[in-house]
């Protein structure tokens, strides 16, 4: 868990409301440095809500630490800065402008701009091709590959995943959950938010389950995997 | 028929009065240009309607006059309108940051309160700039004629008016599209949220819309002052419709649109002052854009902004 000391992401006892409802209670999570987690749990259960509150675009009460620092009084783009990056859900990028300038874009907090949209070419080579082409225009693939892409160019050491495989076709889920690991292999830390629970059980090393905003259960994924509750709830389905 | 109409007939002139009319036309709808693009700008990144943006040039056209008329000097002059431009515009972004910020507004609350606003600087302008009177720039700012041909006279001034709003337009076409700045206020243009989920610095972005839009702002005061020769403390106001009324017609938020509507309007008035009495030359182009309006009420080119 100890990083120089200093845990790499810790929330204590974090909760979110939206308005009147509450969408998170009292969420303890830590991820250390090169770790790759998911959260798993059914729709509506907090996951979007939690990978939102650590950016800080659902403010949260409680407190989240990053190498120490504490982020619910930043704003998003300092939060970003500080090296986390989101890839939402639903591949979100700018829809009228070209592949390039959404990963121009990327690179705003990013240091050596040029050089890294070489590496993410490097990674996608399809974007590379289409680099002209307006963003709107690329498959569903392709714009999860841009945004992933985009994600990396802010130099984050920590890559919050939102749902990646929501509305892509099974061949291109396995390629994003391949390219997932291969980050998470050359040193990026992620947690990832995830519905296909098998799916993200057998990539990730920890876990945790939500339920209506709670954490109802955490532990090594490999665990959970053969957990028959978990097997019950969420894995029945999907396998 | 119009009197100058029908002496310039009687005179087998009527071409060259059309010419001329649409050049002054040109000239005027360059500055309507450049101020529906600082509207447009804080439209779209800023998420304001800047009822006030042209107060503010009006007060910069004040400063010119002031500097000039205290020191003669040119440059001094210029440097002064365009610190004063960039300066009213910053200073009026807390107030819009504090109205959107307050849970359940939207845009058209940032308009009424620039109506407002727009109210209250009449009024000093009214009590406290040079006793309420209009204004008068010297023959020497406003520049004599460089280029006659029969009645077609081509001022300095237009000159200045068609240059400067070319290289304005371009200089600001290239920020927006080949400079980083300018991607970010697209981004923000195009979507807040995603913006802010890249990670974009959405107030520092907003500033800057106003930094520029107050760039912009200096430049409309040098020229317009040039161009008319005078201010008043009413002149804001009427121009504050048409800039609002070219980015409706052109499709709210619309860059693009805003440049063609711009020079349209100043076409249509000019030639409309040429043929019917001057006061019903504004009837004439509000009515022209209520027919557009009418006909596509998401403007010429679309809007930008819902």
């Amino acid at each position: 868990m100890n990083n120089n000391g200093t845990t790499f992401l810790k929330m204590n006892n974090v909760n979110v409301f939206y308005d009147s409802i509450q969408a998170l209670k009292n969420i303890s999570l830590e991820v250390a440095k090169s770790e790759f987690v998911v959260l798993i749990g059914a729709n509506g259960a907090g996951k979007s809500t939690l990978l939102k509150s650590i950016l800080n675009i659902q403010a949260p009460k409680g407190s989240i630490k990053f190498k120490g620092k504490e982020l619910t009084k930043l704003h998003t783009d300092k939060i970003v800065a500080n090296g986390i990056s989101i890839i939402p859900e639903g591949h979100l990028i700018f829809n009228s402008m070209s592949v390039l300038e959404n990963l121009q874009l990327g690179t705003y907090h990013g240091k050596k701009k040029e050089q890294s949209i070489e590496n993410i070419f490097g990674y996608f080579p399809i974007l590379r091709e289409r680099k002209e082409q307006t963003a709107g225009t690329l498959s569903g693939g392709e714009q999860q590959m841009l945004s992933i892409g985009r994600g990396l160019l802010s130099d984050p050491e920590l890559i919050l995943v939102d749902e990646p495989s929501l509305g892509l076709a099974p061949k291109i889920v396995n390629d994003i959950f391949d390219i997932l690991v291969k980050l998470n292999n050359v040193g990026y830390t992620i947690l990832l938010s995830e519905q296909n629970a098998k799916k993200s059980l057998e990539i990730a090393d920890r876990a945790y389950v939500l339920e209506t905003g709670n954490i109802v259960m955490e532990g090594q994924a490999d665990d959970l995997l053969n957990d028959e509750e978990i097997k019950d709830a969420y894995l029945g389905g999907s396998i | 028929m119009h009197i100058l109409e029908e002496a310039f007939r009687a005179r087998g002139k009527l071409m060259e009065f059309f010419i001329a009319q649409v050049l002054n036309g040109l000239s005027l709808g360059s500055i309507y240009v450049l101020l529906v693009t600082g509207f447009n700008l804080m439209l779209l990144v800023a998420k304001i309607i800047q009822f006030a943006y042209p107060q503010f040039v009006v007060i910069s056209m004040y400063a010119t006059w002031a500097v000039l008329r205290a020191t003669n000097n040119v440059i001094l002059a210029i440097l002064v309108t365009i610190v004063v431009s960039i300066f009213l515009n910053l200073l009026s972004e807390p107030i819009f940051r504090r109205i959107t910020s307050i849970k359940g507004t939207d845009i058209n609350a940032t308009f009424v309160a620039s109506i407002g606003l727009s109210m209250v600087l009449v009024e000093i302008m009214s009590h406290s700039l040079n006793q309420g009177f209009p204004i008068s720039f010297s023959d020497n700012w406003v520049g004599g004629s460089v280029f006659r041909y029969g009645i077609i006279n081509i001022s300095r001034s237009s000159i200045f008016a068609w240059v400067g709003g070319i290289i304005v337009v371009v200089a600001f076409f290239y920020l927006l599209y080949r400079t980083m700045v300018g991607r970010l206020f697209r981004a923000i243009a195009e979507n807040r949220h995603v913006a802010k989920l890249f990670g974009i610095p959405i107030f520092k972005t907003s500033m800057m819309s106003y930094l520029i839009a107050g760039l912009l702002g200096g430049f409309i005061a040098l020229l317009l002052s040039m161009l008319i020769g005078t201010a008043s403390p009413w002149l804001g106001e009427s121009v504050a419709l048409k800039v609002l009324a070219v980015s409706i017609v052109a499709g709210l938020g619309n860059l693009k649109g805003g440049l063609f509507v711009g020079l349209a309007l100043g076409v249509v008035e000019s030639v409309a002052i040429g043929y019917v009495a001057g006061s019903w030359s504004n009837v004439i182009a509000f009515v022209i854009m209520l027919i557009v309006i009418l006909a596509k009420p998401k403007g010429l080119f679309g809007a930008a902004v819902e």
